[in-house]
């Protein structure tokens, strides 16, 4: 039905809905862009001003897009909100901190008589340990999740779980509160990626730095894609997900272990949940418990812009929502505290005009 | 029946005429007590001159308490007697609330040898306190109630040392612009009433005083990501970033200015991003930022005051609060005031005109003590020295010359 419907729209809408909505996307698209032109032309921001707010954007959205993946993930397999989803990345980021905290907690004196913490004397096999260890430990959480928590009430109506899920995501956030105190925590990172320093781009006469953390998190976070998409497109597990997606029953009858897919979709969500937390880490420096909720909401956010369910859109709809927090009120002139405004107001714009999502898809629509 | 009912009223005439009377003359009881609005204490011989304080000893905010009582005890400890008549302090436990506040007051009053209250500590508490001190005639000097409108209620006995926010934003303001000589500033708070309260006078004063406030934002507090925001702030060129608002944030801000394109404009704090935890998470990205405190520049009235703390306490003054200097300029400032008003009477008691007293306090002139020069305003501001400014050189923070 509303596959065929969006065929249509490319020629003119058949009924008054459809027309309303062409005109008041016409209407909102002209506001939005007189605005952003009669700021433009008396913007003081120079070309270097906008590349910084785009970096800091991208860097963000990098984050997001890989926290959305796992929301995307579990919804696309069980049609359910993972809102315990941001914990798990928080509990990720834990995991990453406490092995660079032993790291600097070791000296070791090299050969010419120095001594310096085994962080910074095996930086890269420090930054891949605390990446192992964050990324092993919230895929753990997301697995005992899945168990505890989702796997009971499989059979429940769609209401039960999503309410087991925020009752989840206040166990974790407690958890943490408990297990490593109210107090927020500096993560220590080695003096290959201290924060706050990067290569210096000359724009004009002035220049912008693309820190190094930032570079480091962007760059992680594309080769985290790319190897989620070729593990969904290539691997016979992504093709045993993708069956579960499409109908669970008729995969189950063509041999595929249905619990033990959903399984590993939670592990993997996990994975890159705990990747995004300890690069939050390392290039936001501080973290506690409740570090996950915001991200995680943010994150959900992209995700439903992105088309829920997809892969693409969460990876693009992170990246979107990151600039436009950063972009947005610069370009529109108003208030920097005024960022999640605009995001939420430009997700309720694309949930009017596309309700599936940016790069919507046939997959998701049938679940709506 | 009539004769009863006359009789009646005769008798209640005569008390009342008999309550009415003046004290018979010549009974040790000076002029000054008949002359008082108020009226006088009357320190009987042998008895303590008490100073009363209602500050929160239990609890989650117990630590300003004890560490204000504590330093007024050492004003109590440094006070010469009067004649015989020593000074006590009374410190009651208002648990920091309001009610609790009322509670400590009422129950201050009924003590006729408590004079003067160096108090009380927080805001509620002292708003809660101040009808009652009011009736019975105590006047207020609190070294720690900072809330705008205390002063603004029009009562007579309420003073205070401490300075307000509207203070600190002034002369951060005037700071910024004379004595670091910046002419461009951004000023950035948390959106909270202290943050913004702090922002908007600075906002204000700065240009006022010939400066330019070149960007003025707000943040979401809790976030750990303000690069956005500062580039946009860079755009403009600040010479500093004043930031009205809690170490929390003020340490994100410090840390991201350099990526941001704000490497040579200064942090400017206020007294909320004061303190270690500011100095641990900046790192190097903190030297150089500056922060406000109530704690007072180095003196020697200081040092010795710090020197007595460690001794009777067993702990660094400061260690507990920032306010336990205040707590002792309090105090000895009413000592002093008290010592001014007071007479001994004939008959070996110690009168105080409680009327005189309060005048006294409210006219408090030039005081001079370890937070600086004590000097109330009509309205009972006593705060004339305003913050002492610091600033983080080699990891530590230093009072900024």
């Amino acid at each position: 039905m509303e596959g065929t419907k969006r065929k249509r729209s490319l020629t003119l809408p058949q009924n008054k809905s459809g027309l309303f909505r062409l005109i008041a996307a016409v209407v909102v698209f002209a506001l939005l862009f007189w605005r952003v032109g009669a700021v433009a032309t008396v913007s003081q921001f120079g070309a270097d001003t906008w590349l910084r707010l785009a970096v800091s954007g991208l860097i963000l959205g990098g984050m997001y897009a890989l926290i959305a993946i796992g929301y995307t993930l579990v919804y696309g397999i069980l049609f359910m909100i993972n809102f315990a989803h941001g914990e798990v990345m928080m509990i990720g980021a834990f995991g990453g901190y406490f092995v660079f905290e032993a790291f600097n907690a070791i000296p070791v004196t090299s050969a010419d008589g120095t001594t310096l913490s085994l962080l910074n004397s095996y930086p890269i096999l420090a930054v891949f340990l605390a990446f192992l260890v964050g990324m092993s430990i919230a895929a753990l959480a997301g697995f005992l999740l899945e168990k505890i928590a989702y796997r009971p009430l499989r059979g429940a109506p769609r209401l039960v779980p999503l309410i087991s899920a925020i009752g989840a995501s206040i166990f974790l956030q407690n958890a943490g509160q408990l297990l490593f105190g109210p107090q927020r925590r500096e993560y220590i990172n080695p003096d290959l990626l201290t924060r706050g320093t990067g290569w210096e781009i000359p724009i004009g006469e002035s220049s912008v730095m693309l820190t190094y953390t930032g570079v480091f998190s962007l760059v992680l976070s594309a080769i985290l894609m790319i190897g989620l998409f070729v593990l969904v497109q290539r691997t016979k597990l992504g093709k045993a997900m993708r069956a579960v997606a499409q109908d669970k029953s008729t995969a189950a009858l063509m041999g595929v272990d249905v619990d033990k897919v959903i399984s590993q979709t939670f592990v993997i969500s996990g994975l890159l949940a705990g990747a995004a937390g300890v690069m939050w880490g390392i290039h936001n420096q501080l973290i506690n418990y409740f570090t996950g909720f915001l991200p995680g909401i943010k994150a959900f956010t992209a995700a439903v812009l992105g088309g829920i369910g997809n892969i693409p859109g969460a990876m693009i709809g992170g990246l979107f929502l990151g600039i436009v927090e950063s972009v947005g009120p610069a370009a529109l002139g108003i208030d920097f505290q005024l960022k999640d405004v605009i995001a939420f107001s430009i997700l309720i714009l694309v949930l009017i005009f596309r309700p599936s999502g940016i790069l919507g898809e046939a997959l998701a629509e049938e679940k709506v | 029946m009539s004769k009863k009912v006359l009789l009646f009223v005769f008798i209640v005439l005569a008390m009342v005429m008999a309550s009415c009377s003046p004290k018979a003359a010549g009974s040790g009881v000076p002029a000054v007590c008949e002359e008082d609005s108020i009226g006088c204490a009357k320190i009987p011989a042998g008895s303590t001159i008490k100073l009363g304080m209602g500050a929160p000893l239990t609890g989650d905010y117990a630590s300003f308490g004890v560490d204000i009582s504590q330093g007024a005890t050492i004003a109590i400890m440094d006070a010469e007697p009067i004649g015989d008549f020593n000074f006590e302090l009374v410190a009651q436990d208002t648990g920091g609330s309001g009610e609790g506040g009322a509670a400590v007051a009422n129950k201050l009053v009924t003590d006729e040898t408590v004079v003067a209250i160096p108090g009380h500590i927080f805001s509620g508490s002292t708003e809660a306190a101040m009808p009652i001190y009011e009736k019975a005639g105590l006047p207020m000097l609190s070294p720690s109630a900072t809330n705008p409108p205390l002063t603004q209620q029009g009562t007579s006995v309420f003073n205070r040392i401490a300075f307000t926010d509207a203070v600190q934003g002034q002369f951060a303001a005037d700071y910024l612009y004379n004595k670091l000589g910046f002419t461009k500033i951004a000023v950035m708070h948390d959106g909270g009433a202290y943050g913004q309260g702090l922002a908007d006078v600075v906002r204000e004063e700065f240009t006022k005083l010939g400066g330019e406030v070149v960007a003025y934002e707000a943040i979401t507090p809790g976030e750990v990501d303000y690069t956005a925001t500062l580039s946009a702030i860079a755009a403009n060129n600040p010479q500093a970033i004043y930031f009205g608002g809690y170490v929390a944030e003020g340490v994100v801000l410090a840390n991201q200015m350099d990526q941001s394109g704000l490497a040579d404009a200064v942090f400017f704090g206020c007294d909320g991003t004061f303190g270690s935890e500011f100095i641990e998470k900046t790192g190097a990205s903190g030297e150089g930022a500056y922060a406000a405190s109530v704690i007072p520049p180095e003196s020697q009235a200081k040092i010795d005051f710090d020197a007595q703390y460690l001794k009777e306490f067993g702990v660094e003054a400061g260690s507990l609060s920032p306010y336990t200097w205040s707590g002792y300029d309090a105090a000895a400032a009413l000592i002093a005031q008290v010592r001014a008003v007071a007479v001994l009477g004939d008959d070996g008691n110690l009168y105080v005109p409680r009327g005189a007293l309060v005048q006294a306090v409210r006219n408090i002139s030039g005081f001079q003590s370890i937070t600086g020069d004590i000097t109330c305003n009509e309205i009972g501001e006593c705060n004339t020295a305003g913050p002492t400014f610091y600033i983080v050189e080699n990891g530590e923070w230093v009072e900024a010359k």
